[in-house]
């Protein structure tokens, strides 16, 4: 992922010195929110707000797990809520104080995952598909290019089990959060089917072999596609037909903040339609805002990638928390296809 | 030793056992702890102590990751000692520059690891530095694929690594009794010689320690490994980082860690008792 941004971060940590000024902290994915946003907010609720930046959603779990992070707002994916749950580690929303949740995304607003939004506001949306050099088959529906036997050496999967295998359990018609052995042990079997056809397992550092030409077909992540589209002409992005996977990145607000009405009022602001288009527009990604849609620009607002037509979208599959069993499993797979 | 004395000696070498116990020896402690623990349904650790990580490490799977590390480290550690052995030598020769070459060698420590990976994947890339020179040279006619396999992730490690092998032999070259050599020439042996029969030998225990100082870190290397072998290939210290994180077992990736450890302390004594050196 992009590693320069944690320079950015630490100028971050710099800046923050002693001050009066109420203070509200904010840790979130890299490049996910306007710079604007933050000043914004700092200046219209006068408060000091420190923001510092993570790259998966692992280094986020293990900073917040002592239940003394120092944190007060975070940005989990949607199916991280359950165990940090679990752990104790989220204070419930107060739905009161969120006056404009019907500013969310229809589907967004009663998901499976909480139902009635007690713990996570969705933020953003991302899934992950194909991109490819539209040179080498301009017709592509299928996870099959990344399989096909003349891409040798010219595609990449995503260096994630979870994205990875559940890609694979896709491909065969399987569902994408599947515990079950046997479809596990299918979807060995295909990956370390496709191994000696891959250059490498890469996330974020695709983008920029895309561009070059150097690779023919990757396994990525809409965002990231979409910036490296920007930087080439010759690269489209599809959703494959077997289905693809989706999650929702939220913010929550910890057990441990001692500023729970401040981080309310953080959330309520992210909602506010120009806001939430402003860091839409900056981060590249499917805002779960729809009322902040119609704000963005042209090319953003009527992508295909970041907002498919239902009919896509109807092959999406939420990620959902895997249990221990079945994680345990997922990784002697990953570490046996990754041992090949 | 008079009372007084042993009591300023205590004083003194406080501060090194704070520092010991604190940040070596308890870090340690709880990693042995968790060894011992049951695994946190979403990571961290729970109740009731048992010994199942310890059992699960002897699959195959693990062991053959291992035999894997070991033969990759040891390939980087034998190319080391060629690279290094005629630069410490060139600088312990080089008289008034000494300091000069050896603030070089230590240079890249000014940056981070994590950077200077990120350079040589910028070096080997298709339409990298090499691979663009080679084909504008007309040597090659389309790229070598030289980022994400093996080759690279050695490239890599040896580059990393060659610092410590450097300065152990720097330091016992720098020792040596010039006057051994013109002695040995006198005697009619070739400079070839000189260097196998009476330098190599004189040098060896820097270059046991520097074997030492290269094999260990290379074989817990995890960030060389992922980034220039694309994650295709995977070394033990890739497998205990997954623990920690996506497979969210932490008990596991502890064990693994004491593992590790405790077969490296044990080569490490077998290698002093087969007389590999005055590492202490």
């Amino acid at each position: 992922m992009k590693r320069r941004t944690f320079f950015l971060g630490l100028a971050g940590l710099a800046g923050c010195t002693r001050q009066q000024k109420p203070r509200l902290n904010v840790y979130i994915w890299s490049e996910y929110i306007a710079p604007s946003t933050l000043e914004t907010f700092a200046r219209e609720f006068g408060v000091h707000l420190h923001h510092s930046i993570y790259e998966s959603n692992e280094e986020l779990l293990a900073k917040v797990f002592s239940g003394n992070s120092g944190w007060d707002v975070v940005f989990p994916s949607h199916y991280f809520l359950k165990p940090m749950r679990q752990q104790g580690l989220l204070a419930p929303l107060d739905a009161g104080r969120l006056p404009v949740l019907g500013n969310l995304a229809a589907e967004l607003q009663h998901p499976a995952w909480d139902q009635s939004l007690d713990w996570g506001l969705p933020y953003m949306m991302g899934a992950a598909g194909v991109v490819h050099q539209q040179s080498v088959d301009a017709q592509a529906q299928s996870w099959d290019l990344l399989w096909r036997e003349d891409m040798r050496g010219k595609v990449t999967m995503l260096d994630d089990p979870a994205d990875t295998i559940g890609a694979a359990l896709l491909k065969l018609g399987m569902p994408l959060n599947s515990t079950h052995p046997q479809a596990l042990q299918a979807a060995k079997e295909a990956l370390v089917a496709q191994k000696r056809l891959l250059r490498a397992y890469l996330n974020s550092e695709a983008r920029q072999q895309l561009v070059a030409g150097e690779l023919h077909a990757s396994h990525l992540w809409t965002t990231t596609s979409l910036l490296a589209m920007d930087d080439s002409d010759a690269l489209a992005y599809y959703y494959p037909r077997e289905g693809f996977a989706r999650y929702a990145d939220c913010a929550v607000v910890l057990k441990e903040s001692t500023r729970k009405h401040l981080a309310h009022e953080f959330l309520n602001f992210l909602l506010r339609p120009e806001i939430a288009a402003a860091n839409a527009e900056e981060s590249f990604t499917t805002t779960a805002n729809e009322a902040a849609r119609t704000l963005l620009p042209q090319e953003l607002r009527d992508s295909a990638a970041l907002y498919p037509d239902a009919a896509t979208l109807a092959r999406g599959q939420w990620f959902e928390a895997i249990p221990p069993d079945a994680q345990r499993l997922r990784d002697r797979i990953w570490t046996e296809v990754k041992a090949r | 030793m008079t009372p007084a004395a042993g009591g300023l000696r205590a004083l003194f070498l406080a501060p090194a056992w704070l520092t010991m116990a604190g940040l070596f020896l308890l870090p340690i402690a709880v990693v042995l702890a968790y060894s011992f623990l049951t695994r946190g349904a979403y990571g961290g650790q729970d109740l009731p102590w048992t010994v199942e990580s310890y059992i699960r490490m002897w699959d195959p799977l693990y062991l053959g990751i291992l035999a894997r590390s070991f033969l990759l480290a040891g390939a980087v550690t034998v190319l080391c000692v060629p690279l290094a052995f005629p630069l410490a030598l060139f600088i312990a020769r080089s008289g008034r520059h000494k300091l000069l070459w050896l603030n070089l060698v230590m240079l890249p420590f000014f940056t981070s690891l994590l950077v200077r990976t990120y350079a040589w994947m910028f070096l080997l890339r298709d339409t990298g530095l090499v691979n663009t020179l080679l084909l504008k040279l007309g040597v090659v006619a389309a790229p070598l694929p030289l980022l994400y396999n093996d080759g690279a992730v050695i490239v890599g490690l040896v580059y990393s690594y060659l610092p410590f092998m450097v300065l152990p032999i720097y330091a016992t070259l720098e020792r040596i009794d010039l006057a051994l050599l013109e002695a040995a020439a006198d005697l009619g042996e070739r400079p070839w010689g000189v260097t196998r029969r009476v330098l190599l030998p004189l040098a060896r225990p820097g270059i046991l320690a520097g074997a030492v100082l290269v094999f260990i870190p290379s074989l817990g290397s995890y960030l060389t490994p992922d980034l220039l072998g694309g994650g295709k290939s995977i070394l033990v210290g890739n497998v205990i980082q997954n623990q920690f994180t996506t497979a969210r077992d932490w008990p596991f990736g502890a064990a693994l860690a004491i593992g590790l450890m405790l077969l490296v302390l044990l080569l490490l004594r077998w290698w002093e008792a087969r007389g590999g050196g005055e590492l202490g």
